[in-house]
């Protein structure tokens, strides 16, 4: 219940600049060239500005506000509109995040079949609060409005798969063997 | 006009607005809060529901959003049906969910949309125990607080800020419950038109920071109707006074809009509203002063600038009268100095004084000549002025040499929205209603067509649709050929080249097709030949199109026009009095009197400084230690425009009074008073003196000036007199919730002190008298039962957005008519200088925060003011050994300056553009245009250099 009626602190934009913005203020080449094929199906190049802030996000992880600076200076659009945008979606990350994303479905059919305790259950093992990310950089936890699959709740959607009808050992599993990829990833 | 039924009564109204405008229209209360009388609809935040009914068979109805329904022919509503009840107390229950609890501390509060609507709602219970959403809160610059937490998502700031207004820093982040209005990085707001912000918000997210720091709640206001003096397009405002609690002296606390049909209807712009501040600066003057007769040693001494004292105003007041009789005696001559920022009354009374011989106008002669010229403009029966209205709606619009967003603020602003007009008539021909926002702003189409010729064009470049930026010279002949083209003169002008000619084409064809065009222009590009070119055009283009010509012209300060009511065809100028000083007999001493005017804004340095060589002794009338003040000998406290009573003249030509908000401070007083004081103290007996001697009102000026002067016939009729009474009773300036009254001064008196009486106006400074007389032109308390914010501002209209019900405020002045001088060029035009060592031209530029004088003086103001700079072409920099941020010395005839140089394209080759009256460049001002030279700065500091 409590995270329906009571609404955390909101953290529209990014929190601060503590983090170390390791890209520069300018767009790569090939970030600039991926625009450009977006852009030729619109009108103008200002069209496209959630397009691009995906394709930054793609070879950056996440929109720094020099990123953000950088889009809006290519566009040739107000920074202040550009950052409505990239506040607007969900899947804009203004903030550093994880290699894996978990996004927890919040929405009706899913609490009937006790998300609340799935989630209470990844921020134990993660130590991790919706919004955060674990200490070893891999997990972040976020919570979804409906992801549309209702008949098999509780699910939860992490990169571009979907897990369902999930139970506390279902979710060790998948923490577990996400874990492993990346701990492989890293020894070689 | 349709019939509909409301509530079972039967109503007539305007088909062309909405069904919640219908009913404000007819005094019905239905809450609402992103409608906007201006902003239209666009039905986002669900609290104006009503009922419609099919038929009278219908008992049931369906709920409808009024601001989003067009009233029907025989439609029957209800504002009062239980489901319209309780649909809206649930939508004002879900908006409060997250506003918190801290009205009390809130400076919305008592003023605060959001309180009346809740009240009007029958909210006033919260069932809702959960924790509240929070927000961090951004810094907003000098002017504006941000307080995120009260927002309740209207939008009507963003649709203010970026589609009414054309601002790009302040958007709607986020979503869902979490929509946050603010900018991506913290920072001043940008749009010059931010203030309004305060008002549009219904609630406490934007509320006044220059307020905050003296604020005190709007029933503890003192208010009167009063005009804003920075600038020549006479908004109308509704300052607020009030004494310290501690029993300190009154002050100005802050201006809001007042609403005026024809000017500047709901909005301020940035300068008006927050520049009030000079009126509680520092370098205020409250005291009669008088310069110590003293030799002075060590820094001062070179400087001749006058230490002064404070002595007593009867001793002030006594000196003067001396000269007033010496010079009845034929011992002495008297010259007055007058000012366009002083009222008609000030100045007519020092005119009145001197007499007309001896009365000059406090500006240089090519300010004169222009200002006299804009006045012929205004009597060519080919030529009118347009009000704003008319500005919005007209369908092609050419600026010449005017960057009307730094000269006219609020001109710029209704710029912006003439810019919509082809969309407009777009959706009028697709049967879209005009307050329907979203719809009509999503219809593609051309804008309509700007175009613009000069040298800046500030915030407005997104909507022109062609911009050039040219130095005056190509302006004059841009404009020339526009009228050769226009009229089908076959003497072509050889100086032309195929591109400028095309575009001279190109904008005759505009203008040709356009069936309402309109022309904007003014005296600040300080171009003679221009604005004779202008007048011509304009003239031209009349003849073409049979009707006159809509042109208007800035005239710059808040009275110019009205000033130059009191002088002849070519006379009064600085540099005649200079002439007429150096032949007079110099065995009479002389004494100068200046009235509200700084005479180094209006000349370059060494020539005042011969000026005042040339007089025994100066005595100065004014508001604030000018650099003029500290040459003077004598200086009198001058009351501000918001502690006096007076006439100004607008763009337009449109005669306003202002009433005294409060009392002031010290010993100030309306500047016509220290004149008539002094003249009562004479021994002389004259016929001249005795005139001056009757006049006890303000309003006795005014009916002098109405008899005396042809053109000023009207000011007998513009606003009512002293002896004016609603039921016997004056208007009250106070609220009748004024608190604090019997405790405000108890530490220095047990008994209550009388209040003040007010000899000009029918309004007493107190809160005993009439409330609310809406009826008449008093009305500045905009206020009325259940509506606490201005948003009532429509109880005192005859229908939203119309007129005022006291009617307008002010009369048009009579230019007098004729239509024969088709070309008055001036001999003076050229002013070019002789030296050939200095090469740049200077040309003027203007900034919203920097060019105005008394603004400048405002506490806030301080933060946005740019430091000293001029712009430069880009490409020209390094030919001076220098570039871009770095540091320069200036050169002209008359002095050197030390300015940061940017790059500018806008600026021609071979000139610079120059801040108009910017801090620390104030002397270059006059010089424009003139010749300068440019070299990098070296220390040491120019000063040792001379």
């Amino acid at each position: 219940m409590s995270s329906l009626l009571e609404p955390e602190a909101i953290e529209v934009m990014e929190r601060s600049n503590k983090d170390p913005d390791q890209f520069s203020g300018t767009l790569t080449d090939e970030e600039k060239r991926e625009i450009d094929e977006e852009a030729a199906h619109y009108e103008g190049k200002s069209s496209v500005g959630l397009e691009a802030l995906r394709i930054v996000q793609k070879h950056r992880g996440w929109i720094s506000d020099s990123s953000l600076q950088a889009i809006a200076n290519y566009l040739e659009i107000p920074v202040a509109q550009l950052e409505g945008v990239a506040t607007y979606f969900q899947l804009i990350f203004r903030q550093p995040v994880g290699k894996e994303v978990i996004y927890l479905c919040k929405s009706a059919s899913c609490w009937i079949m006790g998300c609340d305790q799935l989630q209470k259950h990844i921020s134990q093992r993660l130590q991790i609060e919706p919004g955060q990310t674990s200490a070893d950089g891999i997990f972040t936890l976020l919570e979804t409005p409906c992801l549309g699959d209702c008949d098999k709740a509780p699910v939860l959607m992490l990169g571009d798969e979907m897990y369902r009808n999930l139970d506390e050992s279902a979710i060790d599993a998948l923490i577990e063997k996400k874990k492993q990829v990346h701990a492989d990833k890293s020894s070689h | 006009m349709p019939t509909i039924t409301i509530d079972g009564e039967k109503y007539q109204v305007d088909g062309d607005q909405n069904l919640l405008s219908s009913c404000l229209t007819l005094g019905l209360n239905v809450p609402y809060f992103c409608w906007h009388p201006e902003m239209g609809s666009v039905g986002a935040c669900r609290q104006c529901a009503m009922i419609e009914y099919k038929d009278s068979e219908d008992q049931s109805g369906r709920l409808i959003m009024s601001c989003m329904t067009p009233v029907r022919d025989g439609g029957i509503y209800s504002v009062n049906a239980e489901t319209a009840k309780e649909f809206r107390g649930s939508i004002i229950e879900d908006l409060m969910t997250n506003h918190p609890h801290d009205c009390p501390v809130c400076e919305e509060g008592g003023e605060c949309h959001l309180q009346d609507m809740t009240e009007m709602s029958g909210h006033t219970m919260r069932r809702y125990r959960g924790t509240k959403r929070t927000h961090r809160n951004q810094y907003l610059g000098p002017f504006i607080n941000h307080e995120m937490n009260r927002c309740i998502t209207c939008y009507r700031c963003t649709r203010f800020y970026n589609d009414y207004a054309g601002g790009n820093d302040l958007q709607a982040l986020g979503r869902n419950h979490q929509v946050y209005f603010g900018r991506q990085q913290e920072g001043r707001l940008q749009n010059g038109f931010s203030g309004n912000l305060v008002e549009v918000c219904p609630t406490g997210v934007f509320t006044d920071k220059t307020f905050s720091a003296h604020f005190v709640r709007k029933w503890d206001l003192q208010t009167a109707p009063s005009i804003c003096e920075h600038c020549a397009v006479g908004c109308n405002t509704a300052p607020g006074a009030r004494e310290s609690g501690n029993g300190h002296d009154p002050m100005l606390r802050r201006i809001t809009n007042l609403y005026h049909h024809d000017i500047n209807g709901y909005f301020l712009c940035d300068r008006g509203r927050f520049g009030y501040e000079y009126v509680n600066s520092p370098t205020r003057i409250d005291q009669v002063l008088s310069a110590r007769n003293e030799e002075l040693i060590g820094s001062t001494a070179d400087t001749k600038d006058q230490l002064h004292r404070q002595v007593n105003p009867r001793d002030g007041v006594l000196h003067l009268s001396v000269q007033i009789t010496a010079a009845q005696r034929k011992l002495r001559r008297i010259i007055g100095i007058g000012s366009p920022r002083a009222s008609l009354e000030n100045n007519y009374a020092l005119r009145q004084l001197v007499g007309l011989d001896n009365f000059f106008s406090g500006l240089n002669r090519l300010d004169q000549h222009l200002l006299q010229l804009v006045n012929n403009i205004h009597s060519d029966n080919r030529i009118t002025s347009p009000n704003t209205p008319e500005i919005e709606t007209a369908d092609a619009i050419l600026i010449i040499g005017e960057d009307i967003y730094n000269t006219a603020p609020r001109i710029a602003l209704a710029v912006r929205q003439a810019a919509r007009n082809r969309q407009k008539k777009q959706a009028q021909d697709l049967k879209i209603p005009l307050w329907q926002d979203t719809s009509v702003r999503q219809l593609e189409g051309d804008p309509s067509p700007i175009i613009f010729i000069g040298t800046e064009f500030t915030e407005l470049t997104d909507i022109a649709t062609t911009t050039l930026f040219e130095s005056p010279e190509r302006v004059t002949l841009f404009t020339q050929a526009l009228t050769q083209e226009i009229s089908k003169s076959s003497k072509q002008s050889t100086e032309i080249s195929p591109e400028f000619q095309k575009e001279v084409n190109h904008t005759a064809e505009i203008l040709l097709k356009a069936t309402n065009p309109l022309i904007i222009s003014g005296i600040s590009s300080r171009h003679l030949d221009t604005l004779n070119a202008v007048a011509n055009l304009a003239r031209v283009l009349s003849n073409h199109r049979k009707v006159p010509t809509k042109l208007y012209l800035n005239c710059g300060e808040v009275n110019s026009l009205g000033m130059i009511q009191l002088f002849n065809e070519k006379e009064g100028s600085l540099e005649q009095l200079m002439e007429s000083l150096s032949v007079s007999d110099k065995e009479i001493p002389t004494s100068l009197i200046v009235l509200e005017n700084d005479l180094y804004r209006r000349l370059d340095t060494p020539s005042v400084e011969k000026l005042l060589s040339l007089v025994d002794e100066v005595i100065l009338i004014d508001t604030l230690l000018t650099p003029t003040a500290k040459r003077a000998n004598w200086i009198f406290p001058a009351s501000t425009t918001a502690e006096s009573q007076g006439t100004y003249v607008n763009n337009n030509g449109l005669a306003q009074r202002f009433y005294a908000v409060y009392e002031g401070k010290g010993y100030i007083q309306e500047s016509w008073r220290w004149l008539v004081d002094a003249v009562d103290f004479c021994t002389e007996k004259s016929e001249n003196y005795s005139v001056l001697r009757s006049w006890k009102h303000s309003t006795d000026l005014s009916d002098a000036l109405a008899r005396e002067i042809y053109t000023l016939k009207v000011l007998a009729e513009i606003g009512p007199n002293e002896d004016f009474r609603i039921d016997g009773l004056k208007v009250a300036r106070q609220s009748a919730r004024y608190s604090g009254r019997t405790a405000i001064h108890a530490q220095q008196h047990v008994s209550e002190t009388p209040p003040i009486k007010d000899p000009d106006a029918p309004m007493n400074f107190s809160m005993e008298g009439i409330h609310n007389p809406n009826k008449t032109q008093l009305q500045a308390n905009i206020w009325s039962p259940g509506w606490n914010s201005n948003q009532s501002i429509f109880k005192f209209q005859q229908q939203v957005g119309g007129e005022r019900k006291g009617g307008p405020s002010g009369k048009y002045i009579e230019f007098s008519q004729h239509s024969t001088q088709d070309s008055n060029v001036s001999e003076e035009t050229s002013v070019k200088p002789t030296e050939t060592s200095n090469n740049l031209q200077m040309l003027p530029i203007y900034r919203l925060f920097g060019s105005e004088e008394l603004s400048n003086q405002s506490m806030s103001f301080s933060e946005v003011i740019e430091a000293p700079f001029i712009l430069m072409h880009p490409d020209e920099i390094s030919q001076y050994d220098t570039q871009e941020g770095e540091l320069v010395d200036i050169e002209t005839n008359c002095g050197n300056y030390r300015a940061e140089i940017k790059g500018s394209n806008t600026i021609p080759h071979g000139c610079i553009g120059v801040p108009f009256g910017l801090p620390g460049l104030e002397s270059l001002a006059p010089q424009i245009p003139g010749y300068a030279s440019l070299r990098p700065a070296v220390t040491p500091a120019i000063s040792e250099e001379q």
